[in-house]
């Protein structure tokens, strides 16, 4: 299996282009098996990988145009490994929690077709392959929140389009600056992130593409300012919609700061923590209050995902490996959390068909499973020890720690925050007595559901008793990378502030 | 020896695992024998464990590895030297009682199967908070024994939320989100601490964190010191954040005992006691402790002196004992301060199930102004609170009685007299307000009849499982010479100075009389009927102290109010009408000024003429004005 990768980005492509002559009544059976197959094949993708090499492993290359250096270069590393199995992981779940849609079969295939463009922007190596998968992806989930979603479905999912749209063409401009500047110091064009790495750029230049490639990453992420277009979309899109979006999604911004923004532009990356800390704290911060001030509670999660978002960004730009390690494990546990957290939020609608806190009350008496599992989501949500949340949360802070204390405390509110609206969430439709007479019939969960959710519980527990198979491989990447940065990195200033850990160092 | 470890550590997650299994179903008896003999099972192994530590020495084992990355190496180890081991045998042991008197106790609760398995899990928990030999893995159990706490605290969740003045814990669902919240705001600080000591450590290991505290800057310790000890202050309910604890009494009964009496409030006590090679290097920050302890002793019992609910009066009595706790970690006598926490434990505990028995006899009234006379129904239970209230007074020859003492005589010994005398005075005022309970309550007119309560006794099983609880109560007091002998083999020795030993007798003489004097109070009070002035009652400092000093509304009007509206701003007038209207104005200007162009392409081919002549024209001028520059 040397191509395993391309297997992974066109085998949902095209069994979703074969999904057209199947029959209405076996499209489920049908998804479910190519999506359980492609889990199967990002799991195979994982105990194949040398969780010893630090570098880019199955790597695929096949020149497309050769005149610009664009290529169909893929391969992953442990940043990226993943990020792909939890895609596969979270496509699987939401197709099996899926319930009774209208037309099953477009949104069956919709969803086969968005798992090829998110697989494709983890593993792609090149920037232009890279960037076609990522504005791809933005078609299959207009279509879902467009024509699943809610009242105002064509509002939400043309702003959700045109705003990343928007961020993500100062982002191409960023890039075609970059392969340019290469073509001008190498001689030949090259849209490669290898090379590209390579690239040692003049620290001026670093700090203008530093922000035309944070512009493009903060809008998806999305970091404050830009979050607006995040609640609108989560409030109209279908349950699956806004599992896929809060769960692999937003992780492709803050991947992207990892791929490119840190070992590209490594002394603008360190020259602007002060600004992206400022507006990852007040992300944390500001938008955990606006979830508390939620009314619908599809929206306190909606929000509570761009307060963790910001604790990620946090550990990201700690510059040193237990911050980056970090931010990649809460990336992973924060998409399997806030999935789980919109299934089970989709649970409740389809039986009532309200999001609505103030409806609810009781529901611990009524639906003991539900509130199970949903309980162990919300501890694993605002980061308890031995729940897969605490692992990145407290790894991230800590990295950023030692860039500096004051702000690690500012963002570390995020465990009183959060608890905060999680807890009042929880407490506004789980206790206090059953009050309205149509909560008092509710059924528990059915097989369907438990089955999306039950592995999703395991996990949760699993890796936060044992988070070390997934930590290894990520830590080792990062490791690298920051050794790497640290290398690079032209400023002194940026030499000390970029901490590569004492065992890479006893390592050499 | 790792085996007997980990029987003691897992056992009680099993049994929490088995009950689990059972959690939705109708009550079955298994779940609580089951969870039961798991309990004493790992209480056997704990005191295997304690022999093995006296005879042989402390032992260690890792089980695996936890978090790597970086430098991080975080594993699940266990050690078990003299602190834990003493710590492992209280904790099993009160929990083992207290889940054989929960079979009696939740016999009619439909959340039977469930409340054992939230009980063990809280053991369990607090076993890995006693056993981590790292910090990390302490603060495993800090966050577990927090999330049990809350599932307990909130168990009856149904109950709907009532207005402060019908119930001042509001409901049981709203008093468990204030005990995970104010914690959480403690642990901020702990997590802190943790950093702290990472980035300049390399290890959150204790070993390796203690042997490097010779290295550390003063400051730095004195940093590390403080942020840990705020951690410690959310647990143990220390001044600001201590109201959650009496809120906490919404929990069912033996939750009280076990979790916010005997064990997981000492926590925070245990944390300072393990951190004492910190501590002993930055005495400043220890008299800072002290202090903080000395206030919330006298502080607490100030508001039990009024209170008419049976359970909160215990609970502040629990606030004032872990302010006695801290005062003496902080002075630097951590044997003391560990003693008294054991000690606490044993007949804090029974305290508790006795007003747990007394609450079951009076269909779960709490107003001890509505009983009175119940000796005469209840005679075991009366036995078992008074021996616990003696000991809590401090009367020779009860085990409160030995540790408290040598509290008082440390504050004296440091010169520190106004500890001594802040805690000598709560002395007596813990001897006041425990006697006006049992007097109340046992003894006096018996004014339920009025209320139509027909009392009767526990079962006879439940009587006989506190009786271990009542012994120790007794007799714990007497291996005072022993406990600190072994102790010490691991915390520093504390030495009395020449001249405290010869005032110890007139200490011993002064303490016990204010001691005996809170009981005499209470006796001419209440021994014969409930005696209330109306006009002390409507006094300002009576309803001061009824009111908690007003720090719960405080904390509602100053904290929580305005959170929440200022989450409404952000949401509402911020995030809505500026951030969002923002991006949609930029969009409505783009298309409006589109909209607005759009009439340029009206068909008329004169008006597109008259465009093209604007357009040109204005080409040129800048082709004038750039020639010009040029």
């Amino acid at each position: 299996m040397e191509n395993i990768l391309s297997v992974l980005i066109f085998f949902p492509l095209v069994a979703a282009l074969l999904g057209f002559v199947v029959r209405k009544e076996s499209i489920r059976v049908y998804g479910l098996t190519v999506a359980a197959i492609e889990f199967l094949l990002t799991l195979w993708l994982w105990f194949a990988f040398d969780p010893n090499n630090a570098g880019f492993q199955f790597i695929e290359y096949i020149p497309l145009v050769s005149d610009f250096g664009i290529n169909y270069y893929l391969g992953v590393d442990g940043i990226s490994l993943f990020l792909v199995v939890m895609t596969g992981l979270i496509t699987l779940i939401g197709i099996i929690g899926l319930g009774d849609v209208k037309r099953l079969k477009n949104m069956i295939l919709s969803l086969l077709v968005l798992e090829t463009a998110m697989v494709g922007v983890f593993v792609s190596l090149d920037a232009i392959v890279f960037y076609l998968f990522w504005e791809f992806s933005l078609v299959p989930m207009l279509y879902i929140i467009g024509y699943w979603g809610g009242e105002r479905r064509l509002y939400a999912a043309i702003k959700f389009f045109l705003y990343t749209f928007t961020g993500s063409l100062i982002m191409l401009v960023g890039m075609l600056y970059v392969a340019y500047i290469y073509q001008s110091v190498a001689g030949v064009w090259s849209f490669s992130i290898t090379d590209w790495y390579a690239l040692v750029l003049p620290i001026s230049v670093q700090k203008w593409l530093f922000w035309a490639f944070f512009i493009g990453f903060a809008i998806k992420v999305p970091m404050f300012p830009f979050h607006t277009w995040l609640p609108y979309a989560h409030g109209q899109a279908p349950t699956i919609g806004s599992v896929i979006l809060a769960a692999v999604l937003l992780k492709m911004g803050t991947y992207g700061f990892v791929r490119f923004s840190l070992p590209m532009f490594p002394d603008a990356s360190v020259a602007y923590i002060l600004p992206v800390a400022v507006l990852a704290i007040i992300m944390i911060i500001y938008t955990a209050m606006v979830a508390y001030a939620q009314e619908d509670m599809k929206q306190v999660i909606a929000y509570s995902s761009i307060s963790h978002m910001g604790v990620i960004i946090l550990g990201t730009f700690a510059m040193n490996a237990e911050g980056i390690t970090g931010s990649i494990f809460l990336m992973l546990s924060h998409g399997i959390v806030s999935g789980a957290l919109f299934l089970l939020v989709g649970v409740i609608y389809d039986r009532r068909h309200t999001k609505l806190m103030s409806e609810f009350g009781g529901l611990a008496a009524v639906m003991p499973k539900y509130a199970v599992i949903f309980g162990i989501m919300l501890m694993a949500s605002v980061g308890l020890p031995l729940t897969i949340g605490f692992v990145g949360e407290y790894l991230s802070l800590a990295g950023f720690f030692r860039i500096s204390p004051i702000m690690t405390l500012l963002g570390g509110t995020s465990i009183i925050l959060g608890a905060i609206y999680m807890l009042s969430l929880y407490k506004k439709s789980f206790f206090g007595p059953v009050t309205k007479e149509e909560n008092k019939k509710l059924t528990d969960l059915n097989g369907r559901e438990l089955a999306a959710l039950v592995p999703l519980v395991a996990i949760v527990i699993w890796l936060g008793v044992y988070p070390k198979p997934v930590l290894v491989p990520i830590d080792n990447s990062v490791k690298a990378l920051v050794t790497f940065m640290e290398e690079k990195a032209q400023t002194p200033e940026a030499k000390a502030i970029i901490h590569v850990s004492t065992s890479t160092k006893e390592a050499k | 020896m790792e085996t007997l470890i980990y029987t003691a550590l897992f056992a009680p997650l099993v049994g929490s695992l088995f009950a689990a299994m059972f959690g939705m179903s109708p009550k079955t008896l298994l779940t609580g024998v089951v969870t039961s003999l798991l309990l004493f099972v790992s209480f056997v192994a704990s005191v295997l464990l304690l022999q093995h530590v006296m005879a042989v020495g402390p032992v260690h084992a890792t089980l695996m590895d936890w978090i790597v990355a970086g430098d991080m190496r975080i594993p699940f180890g266990f050690s078990v030297d003299e602190v834990t081991a003493v710590m492992m045998v209280v904790v099993t042991l009160v929990s083992t009682v207290v889940h054989i008197y929960s079979n009696g106790y939740m016999e009619h609760d439909k959340g039977f199967n469930r409340f054992f398995s939230y009980l063990s899990a809280f053991v369990f928990s607090m076993l890995v908070l006693v056993m981590s030999d790292n910090f990390l893995g302490l603060f495993i159990g800090w966050e577990g024994v927090g999330v049990c706490s809350w599932l307990l605290i909130g168990f009856w969740y149904h109950r709907k939320d009532e207005s402060r003045d019908v119930n001042p814990s509001i409901s049981p669902a709203w008093a468990a989100n204030e005990a995970f919240i104010m914690n959480r705001i403690a642990d901020l600080g702990m997590l802190i601490g943790i950093f702290l000591i990472y980035w300049n450590v390399g290890s959150l290991q204790y070993d390796q964190v203690f042997a490097s505290v010779g290295q550390m800057s003063h400051g730095l310790l004195v940093a590390i010191g403080i942020f840990l000890f705020i951690g410690a202050m959310g647990k143990s309910a220390q001044f600001p954040l201590h109201t959650w604890l009496a809120d906490a009494m919404e929990g069912p009964t033996p939750v009280s005992a076990l979790i916010h009496a005997a064990t997981m409030v000492t926590a925070g006590v245990y944390l300072v006691i393990r951190a004492h090679p910190l501590y002993s290097a930055i005495p400043e920050v220890g008299y800072f402790i002290a202090v903080v302890g000395t206030f919330v002793a006298i502080f607490a019992a100030s508001m039990a002196l009024v209170n008419r609910d049976l359970k909160r009066i215990i609970a502040y009595s629990t606030l004032s004992q872990l302010g006695y706790m801290f005062a003496a970690a902080g002075l630097g006598a951590y044997w003391v301060a560990l003693f008294h926490l054991a000690a606490h434990a044993f007949f804090k505990a029974l305290l508790f199930l006795g007003a747990g028995n007394v609450m079951h006899a009076m269909h779960d009234e709490l107003d001890i102004f509505k009983m009175g006379g119940l000796k005469k129904v209840m005679g075991w239970t009366y036995a078992y609170m008074g021996i616990a209230s003696l000991a809590l007074a401090g009367i020779w020859p009860l085990a409160g009685f030995y540790s408290k003492d040598t509290i008082l005589e440390v504050a004296f010994n440091e010169h520190t007299y106004g500890i001594w005398f802040v805690l000598w005075l709560t002395a007596g005022l813990t001897a006041f307000y425990s006697f006006r309970l049992v007097f109340l309550t046992f003894w006096s007119d018996e004014r339920y009849k009025e209320y139509g309560f027909h009392p009767h006794e526990v079962q006879k099983y439940v009587l006989w499982a506190m009786a271990p609880l009542a012994i120790l109560a007794v007799i714990f007091g007497w291996w005072k010479e022993e406990f600190m002998a072994f102790v010490t083999r691991l915390l520093p020795a504390y030495e009395m100075n020449e001249h405290t030993h010869h005032m110890l007798g007139v200490l011993i003489v002064v303490t016990l009389a204010i001691a005996i004097g809170g009981i005499v109070v209470a006796y001419l009070m209440y021994h014969k009927r409930l005696r209330r002035n109306p006009k002390i009652e409507a006094s300002l400092p009576y309803r001061i102290l009824s009111n908690q000093y007003y720090i719960p509304v405080f904390y509602d009007k100053a904290f929580a109010k305005p959170y929440a509206e200022l989450s409404d701003i952000a949401w509402k007038e911020i995030d809505m009408q500026v951030v969002d209207a923002t991006v949609d104005g930029i969009a409505k200007i783009v298309e409006e000024s589109g909209d607005e162009s759009r009439k340029m392409q009206n068909g008329n081919l004169s008006d597109y003429l008259k465009w093209m002549a604007a357009g040109a024209l204005i080409l040129a001028v800048l082709a004038l004005v750039a020639a010009l520059k040029s």
